[in-house]
């Protein structure tokens, strides 16, 4: 790393804004970073503009933590200054990494989604079905917003990036071993995720058995044994799926994991993972009495919104990144 | 785009060794004629088949993906390959219907090493039915984008 | 020569019987020769559609052990051929065998087939029966082993055009008949049936109307390979059948004929026949069998026998047909028969299918008296009651349909049998004939870029002809990392072999791709070919551009020579990411441990010790002897006890036998060759390292609760009566039996099988000792299977009476005041009947050992759901487990007599010998592997291997997945299922599939626009 102090930069992209409190959950752990370096960019927290990054030599900054999508176009081509800005381009969490749970719009195009949300919904009056258009003219001129997309597409799928932190948001100790691996200069090969290579069953304490289900739970349909593995009790759990060091947040409080750490390193796609492994697990007992379409078919469609289950968060990361439009 | 020729569909074949390879070995030695748009690619036993691969084939511009397999219940020379390619190929099914593709494009099928004529049949049959589905909806969104 | 021993073993006969035997020895450490009459091997079951009771196909199950036959590098095929002399001894043989000539040049011939295209002759076709045609130079079936093609010189017109097509020059029109002298120390009989000729059974119209076929017919008629493509027409008109009549006993149970023996086949394969063809007809078909007794009497028969009836509705009608005519102008047939209430009906079918007998083939006279056997009256072979395997000559053995009817596992289960007594004599010529392949040191192809060789084969012009192949080569040329590609006449042949491993040197490969036929068949070869030029077997790959090309596409060149590019491409892909592998082995510790001391497991332990591995044997109680202690007669007159003596004195004696008396397994662990259990003994564990474990853990007898037994003294079972007998406490006047206590009913609705033996026997002595006294038997079907149906005859001659009785109407037993009353439905005279018999004796089920269920979880195998253990195959392989190294004979099985459990026992003996001969096991390369880095323990693969491969193991605290190497097929069904890929499998890895469906794609997109 350079001499001196870092140059730091975060952006927020097409997400939530949980990534944003995520770098503040470090608590004072804050306080070393900035012993170590210095925020040129942050919109959240600081008024720095556009133009100001416009202006900074190309590779200014040391390392953007970059969280969020690609839904629109400013965000697109915040992407491309940043990158171009960037000695290290980070896609921070799991937006900028998989898409992300806004990502499931995906399953829409730009008109499904504006007439969901301009005019379809109950709380919507708009007679004229107005709907943002990048241009407008209004009595003081030309009016711009940015032109949203069809698709969300990861930060990878528009610029290149160099390491990603996962996580919805990322969990604190992802955050840390970022920083701590920055600050020593000891980062892995381009392209790695921030995170170990096993998933989060790995991470989860609860006790593995005999993972034969038949019966598939919702979450709320049943009170979980505290010890004993989700799954196995029929509650369906991306655990098995998603690449780990959560420390298993969402287990150690009862809940299944959903999926926000992404694929593991060798598979080629997180949700076909999930597909695979759920559909040899569930019905094995029975498999060589239950075979016929009807009883399969049964079995299946005990599980709600598939898509919704096996790609929460990498629908764009996915192989076949979103739904097929028909006019 | 449409009106040049006759569309021709593609299609990718998973075959199990044991049993639907050796039909479609079958039928080849019987002479048995089929439409020439299937790609075979064979793996040991139809356990093998990765929901993966039928994606990648699809994402790579595929009309259609068979999967073919032992007969259930007791054929699968691996004992039971077969019933899980059974289930999660249902439940892929399922999941591409939502991805807006038409869940026929992928087809399982239980071939036998005598069954030559039942392969190409299936294989005659694919072909007309995807010829009415009309090309993988995915190679016109990557034409337009 | 005189004493010394050659450990090389004559098989006899290539059904599937003949090959197991042959592929037993030859996995032993043996060299076979498996000699068969016909052009290549299969036998009987080659043609069969689907098989019982698990509606199996055929061919698909048989396949593979053709081609393992074809391919062993210890069994030499010697096919078309006779036995013509035999001299020696025991231990030392010199057998002559005549070959018959072909007319084809075995070693040139690739099986390409162009001749039997272009060949002008139509004959008949014997593979389907007659029921199509075939050319005059023709392999059996497209699946023959060996696929050399023959010239019929009788219906040959002479033309040559074979000669003059065969790019092989393969075509010798003027071969002679050879003879061949082997020198072998054993000699096992495995010739098969032939169905009985049914033109002798005149009255039922076979050869004269049309619609009447044999049951071997109808299965060719339903198969998907057969004349109708598995359509079921039938044959005077094309049409397909509405109702069809199966008559049973066609040449089997005939007095009149002399064949006075049941063939123990055909009812099972009767009802399966009408359930396939149930399933194969879209409308509605009509199914009647005309039968005298179903004898579903095998494991899990009956519990078919139901189904047929109950889900497909199949009517079974109990009467001998008594002849059968046709309606001239439709073709239809009339069946004549007397109804069960004793009134002479006619009923009309559509078709009609004979269920034939089976008999010794015809040359059986003339191959008896080469080798100086004795046959039975019926040309069978001749065995005895307690040696079912031996002929009448040492050295020389016997199993499958020729010693006795019987059906596939049955005869699969004597083959290795035989097996196992043909290497007891020439036990110390193990490994001493058997080739072992020297290949050079492996190159190390580490991190090279790939270097990838192309050979793309014209197969004459059977792809040539069609696909451009040189516009393939071109194209292949031009593909990533390829640096060398040509085109061959034939690259199977050997020629092009040498020309491949030059090929490999000259231009440094280190991938080589062939483009050709299927891999199924030639990926062997080709492996066994590179190889030898020192690289990995598996930096091979193939594409099939014939049989899944060429041959299917044969009026579209342009498209069939697109596709052979992609094809080629995606395969080419592949290949570019191949990596060595390494055959996996284990060690094998040379030592058995047999679960069981009666008479089962003390032969499985006699059969191992005298191949020369040591054994352990554990018996429950303080006596050797199990259930055969209870059996004092057979219905063949040998003397079971004197039997059983000598077997417990030399197994007692042998020492490399171990006895435990008293005493269980306790623990098992390991996996096959390496097996670490504990034995419990005289309340001390002793733990003991061995190599396999064979499970003889017998049955019991059931203790009735039905008929007063247990509340009458005079209600006893069948093992009590015996001892009666043998006790000469026997003095009863009225005896009536009751079949089938305990079995065919709700909670166990599979027979039982022994027990129409066992009372068809007691029966006997009792009018052996009392001729006058009365004996009636109530039974719902009487199943002596077999020779066993002489004894039946020779009861009824006798005078016992044989009254049938059905579930609806059981019969009753009461005790009226210190009377016992028995009241049964007499359906002739369709009246109820009342008796006072002195005792009342009941034929109770054998049922399963109660310990089984503790067994088969220590040992992981699984049960049936009456509690028998489950066979890894029904058919094919009778007494193996899933789970590699652990076998299982005898009653453990399912019921059986004692020659049956003998047979089995040193069936699993020679099993295990597979196994037990070797120091090391080598399994194949292709075997799934963990990254521990990845796997998260999440146990998703643990009970989805078939095989019980995948154990978890600790590593850093935490459980990881581990692969037994040793136990896993390769099968990828794990590593499919694991969420974070962290199990690759070898060959067939996520990035080579993904690869190869990349490139299959690639183009021809590019090609469509
Ligand atoms: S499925 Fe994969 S991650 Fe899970 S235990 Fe098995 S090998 Fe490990
Ligand atoms: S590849 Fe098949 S046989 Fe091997 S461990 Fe996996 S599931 Fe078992
Ligand atoms: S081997 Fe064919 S499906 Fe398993």
């Amino acid at each position: 790393m350079a001499q001196g102090k870092l140059k730091i930069a975060f952006y927020w992209a097409a997400s939530c804004g949980g990534c944003e409190i995520a770098v503040l959950d470090i608590n004072e752990k804050i306080l070393d970073v900035v012993q170590i370096a210095d925020i040129v960019f942050w919109p959240v927290a600081m008024d720095i503009k556009y133009k100001d990054v416009e202006a900074m030599p190309d590779k200014y900054i040391d390392v953007c933590f970059f969280n969020g999508g690609i839904r629109n176009s400013e965000q697109e081509h915040m992407a491309k200054l940043l990158r171009q800005k960037s000695k290290i381009l980070i896609a921070y969490g799991a937006c900028a990494h998989l898409g992300g749970v806004p990502g499931l719009a995906n399953l829409h195009n730009k008109k499904e989604i504006f007439e969901k949300a301009y005019m379809s919904t109950f709380s919507t009056d708009n007679p004229n079905k107005v709907t943002p258009k990048p241009k407008v003219h209004v009595k003081e001129g030309e009016l711009e917003i940015p032109e949203f997309y069809d698709t969300v597409k990861t930060l990878d799928q528009t610029v290149e990036v160099d390491y990603y932190v996962p996580g919805c948001p990322p969990a604190v100790e992802r955050t840390l071993y970022a920083i701590d691996a920055i600050a020593k200069g000891n980062l892995p090969p381009k392209g790695s995720v921030l995170a170990p290579l096993k998933s989060v069953c790995d991470d989860c304490s609860r006790k593995k058995e005999n993972k034969k289900i038949s019966k598939i739970y919702r979450v709320y349909e049943k009170v979980p044994e505290p010890e004993k593995c989700l799954l196995e009790q029929g509650i369906l759990c991306m655990g098995p799926a998603t690449r780990g060091g959560c420390g298993a947040r969402c287990l150690n409080a009862d809940m299944p994991c959903t999926g926000c750490g992404g694929p593991c390193p060798n598979a080629p796609e997180q949700g076909a993972a999930m597909i695979s492994a759920l559909a040899s697990i569930l019905g094995l007992e029975e498999e060589k009495e239950k075979y016929t379409e009807d009883e399969v078919e049964k079995l299946v469609t005990q599980i709600r919104d598939p898509v919704g289950t096996f790609y929460m968060y990498g629908l764009p990361a996915s192989i076949l990144k979103r739904k097929v439009m028909r006019e | 785009m449409s009106s040049q020729k006759e569309f021709e569909p593609k299609i990718v074949g998973f075959l199990c060794n044991w049993c639907s390879y050796a039909g479609a070995d079958l039928a080849g030695v019987s002479r048995i004629q089929y439409p020439p748009n299937i790609r075979i690619i064979r793996v040991m036993c139809s356990g093998r088949i990765d929901p993966a691969f039928i994606l990648e084939a699809l994402k790579n511009g595929a009309d259609g993906v068979l999967v073919a397999g032992c007969h259930l219940p007791s054929d699968c020379h691996y004992i039971s390959g077969n019933f899980k390619a059974l289930r999660r190929v249902t439940l892929l099914k399922k999941v591409l219907e939502e991805f807006g593709i038409e869940p026929e494009r992928v087809r399982l099928e239980w071939v036998s090493a005598s069954e030559g004529d039942k392969f190409a049949a299936v294989v005659r049959d694919m072909v007309e039915q995807i010829k009415k589905l009309g090309p993988n909806p995915l190679k016109m969104e990557a034409k337009q984008t | 020569m005189g004493e010394s021993k050659v450990g090389a073993v004559l098989v006899v006969g290539g059904g599937v019987a003949g090959i197991q035997a042959a592929l037993d020895l030859a996995d032993s450490g043996f060299k076979v020769y498996l000699a068969d009459q016909s052009p290549s091997i299969g036998g009987v079951m080659a043609q069969l559609d689907k098989t019982f009771p698990t509606n199996d196909c055929s061919m698909c199950i048989l396949a593979p052990k053709l081609v393992a036959a074809g391919r062993h590098p210890n069994i030499t095929l010697i096919t078309n051929s006779e036995v013509v002399g035999l001299n020696g001894e025991a231990g030392n043989f010199e057998v002559k065998i005549r070959k018959r000539s072909r007319y084809i040049n075995e070693d040139k011939c690739n099986g390409c087939g162009l001749c039997a295209q272009k060949c002008p002759v139509e004959a008949i076709d014997t593979y389907n029966k007659g029921l199509t045609d075939r050319s005059a130079v023709y392999v059996e079936f497209p699946q023959a082993v060996p696929l050399r093609f023959k010239i019929d010189r009788e219906k040959c017109i002479g033309c040559r055009t074979c000669q003059e097509v065969c790019k092989a020059n393969a075509v010798e029109y003027y071969q002679k008949d050879s003879e061949v002298i082997l020198n072998v120390g054993s000699i096992i009989l495995a010739p098969g049936f032939e169905p009985f000729d049914a033109r002798l059974k005149s009255e039922y119209g076979y050869g004269r109307y049309q619609n009447v076929v044999t049951s071997i017919e109808f299965e060719r008629i339903l198969s998907a390979s057969g004349p109708y493509g598995g359509i079921v027409l039938r044959p005077s008109d094309g049409e397909i059948p509405r109702k069809i009549a199966f008559v049973q006993c066609v040449g089997s149970r005939d007095a009149q004929l002399g064949n006075n023996y049941c063939s123990a086949a055909c009812c099972m394969y009767s009802i399966k026949e009408a359930i396939i063809a149930k399933e194969h007809v879209p409308t509605k078909l009509e199914c009647t069998i005309f039968y005298m007794d179903i004898r579903a009497y095998g494991k899990e028969f009956d519990a078919y026998y139901k189904r047929a009836k109950e889900e497909y509705g199949i009517q079974f009608v109990r009467s001998r047909v008594a002849s059968i005519t046709e309606d001239q102008s439709t073709g239809n047939l009339f069946v004549h028969y007397v109804g069960e209430d004793e009134t002479p009906r006619i009923e009309e079918f559509d078709m009609i299918i004979l269920s034939t007998g089976m008999q010794p083939p015809k040359d059986v006279e003339k191959l008896a008296k080469v080798l100086g056997i004795k046959l039975n009256k019926y040309r069978f072979c001749e065995t005895g009651a307690f040696t079912p395997l031996e002929t009448s000559k040492p050295g020389i053995y016997v199993c499958g349909a020729f010693s006795s009817p019987k059906d596939i596992p049955e005869s699969v289960a004597q083959a290795s049998a035989a097996a196992s007594k043909a290497m007891a004599i020439i036990a110390p010529e193990r490994g001493k004939l058997v080739t072992v392949k020297e290949a050079p040191p492996e190159i190390d192809v580490g991190q090279e870029e790939p270097r990838i060789g192309v050979f793309i084969c014209h197969c004459g012009i059977n792809i040539g002809g069609i696909v451009r192949v040189p516009e393939v080569v071109e194209y292949a040329k031009k593909l990533p990392n390829v640096v060398y590609a040509e085109d061959n006449l034939y690259t199977c042949s050997d020629d092009t072999q040498k020309r491949i491993r030059e090929k490999i040197k000259e231009h440094n490969l280190n991938r080589v791709v062939v483009a050709s036929c299927t891999p199924r068949t030639h990926e062997p070869l080709f492996r066994e070919t590179v190889r030898e030029a020192g690289l990995n077997p598996y930096l091979f790959e193939m594409a099939n551009i014939r049989d899944q090309c060429s041959w299917v596409h044969m009026h579209e060149p342009e498209e069939a020579t697109e596709k052979a590019k992609d094809l080629v491409r995606s395969v080419v892909a592949k290949a570019r990411l191949l990596k060595p592998l390494k055959n996996p082995t284990v060690k094998v510790t040379p030592v058995g441990l047999v679960i069981g001391g009666g008479v089962s497991g003390m032969t499985a332990a006699l059969e191992l010790a005298n191949q020369g591995f040591e054994v352990h044997l554990v018996e429950r109680e303080k006596e050797l002897g199990g259930h055969l202690k209870k059996i004092y007669y057979v219905l063949e007159g040998e003397d079971p006890q004197e039997y059983l003596r000598r077997l417990v004195k030399a197994v007692m004696e042998h020492e490399r036998i171990h006895v435990y008396l008293g005493a269980s397994v306790v623990e098992v662990n390991g996996f096959v060759g390496n097996f670490k259990s504990k034995i419990l003994h005289n309340g001390e564990e002793k733990q003991v390292e061995h190599g396999i474990v064979i499970v003889a853990t017998g049955a019991t007898e059931y203790k009735p609760k039905e008929y007063l037994y247990g509340e009458d003294t005079r209600v006893l079972t069948q093992h009590e009566l015996e001892e009666k007998l043998a006790e000469g406490k026997f003095n009863a006047k009225k005896v009536v039996m009751i079949q089938c206590v305990g079995a065919r009913n709700e909670e166990r609705p599979n027979c039982a099988r022994i027990c129409c033996g066992q009372a068809i026997k007691n029966a006997l002595k009792i009018k052996e000792l009392n001729p006058d006294a009365d004996v009636y038997v109530l039974y719902k079907d009487v199943r002596s299977y077999g020779f066993k149906e002489e004894y039946y005859r020779e009861a009824a001659a006798k005078g016992v009476l044989f009254i049938s009785y059905s579930d609806e109407k059981k019969p009753k037993v009461t005790n009226e005041s210190g009377k016992l009353k028995l009241a049964f439905w007499e359906p002739v005279l369709k009246q109820e009947i009342q008796m006072e018999p002195d005792i009342v004796v009941l034929s109770a089920a054998t049922i399963p050992n109660p310990d089984n269920k503790r067994i088969a979880e220590m040992l992981k195998v699984p049960l049936t759901k009456d509690g028998f253990f489950l066979e890894a195959h029904m058919k094919l392989r009778p007494v193996d487990f899933q789970t590699d190294g652990v076998f299982l004979c005898g009653m453990a099985h399912s019921p059986k007599f004692i020659e049956e459990s003998i047979s089995q026992a040193c069936a699993a003996a020679a099993r295990a010998a597979t196994i037990l001969s070797k120091k090391e096991l080598e399994m194949e390369g292709i075997v799934a592997n963990v990254d521990e880095d990845l796997c998260s323990g999440c146990r998703i693969c643990e009970y989805l291997c078939p095989y019980g491969a995948i154990e978890m193991k600790e590593k850093d605290g935490k459980l990881v997945a581990h692969v037994i190497e040793a136990l896993c097929k390769g099968c990828g069904v794990c590593g499919t299922a694991c969420p974070t890929k962290a199990i690759i499998l070898g060959h067939f890895t996520t990035e080579e599939i993904l690869a190869q469906v990349r490139a299959v794609l690639k183009e021809m997109e590019a090609i469509a626009a």
